[in-house]
């Protein structure tokens, strides 16, 4: 009986050290964060005091807080927008049956912005927006504009260079994704179409989006995921900037933590990425288990 | 026992007793020198050290500048803190608040240190809080960096030396051709974010101004409005390079190296890197242009200790060892600036024109270093930026910037 029990927790035994160290490295974490947010002013203070929710009372009654949370949304949705359309466009043409050669080559080439490194990527894109860059030269040569605009200093405009941005660092992950999915597209479905008379958006909305449907979401959420609390992209090209016009929720975090030296808020501001997050991945898991059924 | 034995015995306890005699104590530099200089000259002083020392190593930890402060206080709250601490003069309000910087009093008040007191640099080791918490490794005024070519280009033979004479001269080298500008001013929201005080604050103590009274904020008086309203006429002109509001300090550096700027307000321990990178450039370094008071902005590189060390015998050897005369000339010198140690100026070095305008400047003009005292200043700069892009994007007038980071200023206090 002993032994028969022994053997059937045998994969729970190898599962064990896999368990303690996820557990360590994710608990712990996990459970300072929260318990800072409580606290104030950890860090700072020897004797930090207990103030319980107080923190959070004070940043929802934060303007800069709900600004920022107001930036987290038009980026994250722009951003998963951008990732979703321009994904799929090129995922379709470098789908398309052309010399096997020039196909990896345009394959190669448009995943190159996911293996750059955030600071890369800023660097580059703060060049091509310089008021003296590139983009500007472009458009005032072709008379778009008159004066160099300041792409990232000019309130109005910052966002949308994120956005930008954002897209042309995001859009490779969604491009493989669909590209796989495009590939698992039986053939057959697509002859029928054709012999149905059907044109190529029909094929599109009628073949390709609902074959892709389990994709898209999946791949949209996990996107989401990642986009909400993306920090090091924002960071580094624009600080958050011009004024807060670009704040993001991330960014708030690291700014209250590392330059206000305001470890308990930032905390707070931490934990409520967490709780958005844990939503979304929440509906993503929820959505992949219903795929799996 | 049997002679081999014994033979073995003895070889094991000799090995532990030599391995007990050679045990040097660590001691831990954090600093961000070495990575704007050259690091092997850091590692070659540190050897130096050891083997005046050997009973004593030293780890040398590198980071960037921008991450330096913040390793400071979050290492220390973790307990991994380093133990001799590169320290820059506006961070030392916040650390005392935390307690992390240990008094120096007592260390400089013993004989056998490797330097006098009062031959040090005077402004970081005046005292707060009744103590001195920092010694000055170098020191280097705020200067304004000319490039002649375009000046001349611009008809103009000498460089500017008041207020209005920058003006004229910045607009007219802006109307040169496309891609000049006279002047840039690097008020991005990126981090540091402290273009405020590479560039307002040498303008605003030409005016005489301060923005801190005592240790409380005082930055709506009359001395900030007039020369953030200076600002604002240079941008309204077109004096200033285009981007203000996302133009970095790195990048004003690098655009005045290229020869695409007139005038660089910024360190003069830039004077190196520019002429080493540009060196067809016609290059001038001279006192920022005044309006009422020949007075610069002094800055440099300090050292401080850990208050929870539990090796400061060490750390204060080495802090002594690096501000002894022949060591801190050769580091200043490594740095382009002037020692912190004042007996390790060179006799020679007076025959460079960049170090003989910079010591002129700190031999004539008023040095003035306010950012230690003021409080939450690295906060303080992130305001500053916010209000004077807005004040330069025309939402605001200077008086209506000033008056919102003095309150800014003080809401990051409560």
């Amino acid at each position: 009986m002993i032994l028969k029990l022994l053997r059937q927790a045998t994969p729970y035994w190898f599962l064990l050290p896999g368990l303690f160290i996820l557990g360590t490295l994710l608990s712990v974490p996990l459970y300072k964060v929260i318990e800072y947010s409580l606290y104030d002013n950890v860090i700072i203070e020897p004797d930090p005091t207990f103030v319980g929710l107080q923190n959070y009372a004070d940043m929802l009654g934060d303007s800069g807080y709900w600004s920022a949370l107001f930036n987290t949304a038009v980026f994250t949705i722009g951003s998963v927008v951008g990732h979703l359309l321009v994904g799929t466009i090129l995922a379709m043409l470098v789908n398309a049956d052309i010399h096997p050669k020039a196909r990896t080559v345009f394959r190669s080439l448009l995943i190159l912005p996911w293996i750059f490194t955030a600071v890369v990527v800023a660097l580059n894109w703060q060049l091509l927006l310089n008021p003296f860059g590139v983009v500007n030269y472009a458009l005032q040569s072709i008379g778009l504009v008159s004066e160099p605009l300041d792409w990232l200093g000019d309130p109005d405009l910052a966002m949308w260079s994120l956005l930008i941005i954002s897209t042309w660092r995001g859009y490779p992950f969604i491009m493989v994704s669909f590209l796989s999915g495009l590939q698992s597209i039986p053939s057959e479905l697509y002859e029928a179409a054709d012999i149905d008379g059907a044109n190529f958006f029909h094929k599109f909305w009628h073949v390709t989006v609902p074959q892709l449907k389990p994709v898209i979401y999946g791949v949209a959420l996990l996107d989401l995921i990642w986009t909400f609390q993306l920090f090091p992209l924002v960071w580094l090209t624009t600080g958050g900037g011009p004024g807060r016009s670009t704040e993001v929720l991330s960014t708030l975090t690291y700014r209250l933590a590392f330059v206000d030296f305001e470890f308990s808020r930032a905390s707070t501001a931490a934990v409520t990425i967490l709780g958005i997050s844990a939503i979304f991945t929440m509906l993503y898991l929820i959505n992949e288990s219903r795929n799996r059924t | 026992m049997k002679p081999k034995m014994k033979g073995l015995v003895a070889s094991v306890l000799l090995a532990l007793g030599s391995s007990q005699a050679h045990a040097a104590t660590q001691i831990e530099w954090l600093q961000w020198f070495a990575a704007e200089q050259n690091a092997d000259f850091y590692d070659t002083i540190v050897e130096e050290f050891e083997a005046a020392n050997p009973d004593i190593t030293v780890k040398l930890v590198t980071q960037p500048f921008g991450k330096v402060r913040e390793s400071i206080v979050t290492n220390r709250a973790i307990g991994v803190g380093s133990d001799v601490l590169g320290l820059n003069m506006p961070w030392t309000s916040e650390f005392l608040d935390m307690k992390i910087l240990e008094p120096l009093d007592e260390y400089l008040a013993r004989d056998d240190k490797g330097f006098e007191v009062d031959r040090l640099v005077q402004a970081p080791i005046g005292k707060i809080n009744g103590s001195t918490w920092m010694v000055p490794l170098n020191a280097f005024p705020f200067v304004m960096h000319v490039n002649r070519g375009l000046l001349q280009k611009a008809g103009f033979d000498k460089a500017p030396e008041n207020w209005e004479e920058l003006k004229s001269m910045a607009i007219a080298i802006s109307a040169l051709e496309d891609g000049t500008s006279g002047i840039g001013m690097p008020f991005s929201s990126q981090p540091p974010a402290n273009g405020p005080i590479l560039t307002f604050l040498p303008l605003l103590y030409t005016a005489g101004g301060r923005i801190v009274d005592g240790i409380e904020p005082d930055f709506d008086n009359p001395d900030v409005v007039k020369t953030l309203t200076f600002l604002q006429e240079l941008n309204a002109a077109g004096a200033l390079a285009p981007g203000a509001a996302s133009r970095t300090g790195g990048v004003d550096l690098e655009e005045f190296i290229a020869g695409r700027t007139g005038f660089l307000i910024s360190p003069a321990v830039h004077a190196r890197a520019i002429v080493a990178r540009n060196p067809e450039l016609e290059y001038e370094l001279v006192r920022v242009p005044v309006l009422n008071k020949e007075a610069y902005r002094v800055h440099g590189w300090e050292l401080g200790m850990a208050a929870d060390s539990k090796h400061k015998e060490e750390a204060w050897k080495f802090i002594s060892f690096l501000m002894s005369g022949d060591v801190n000339g050769r580091m200043a010198a490594a740095a382009s600036a002037l020692p912190g140690n004042l007996d390790a100026l060179g006799e020679d070095s007076g025959e460079d024109p960049i170090f003989t305008a910079q010591r002129n400047i700190l031999e004539n003009d008023e040095s003035v270093e306010e950012l230690r005292q003021a409080p939450k200043t690295v906060a303080s700069w992130s305001v500053m930026t916010e209000e004077i892009q807005s004040m330069l994007a025309g939402d605001q007038t200077p008086q209506q910037a000033a008056s919102r980071v003095q309150a800014r200023w003080l809401e990051l206090l409560n």
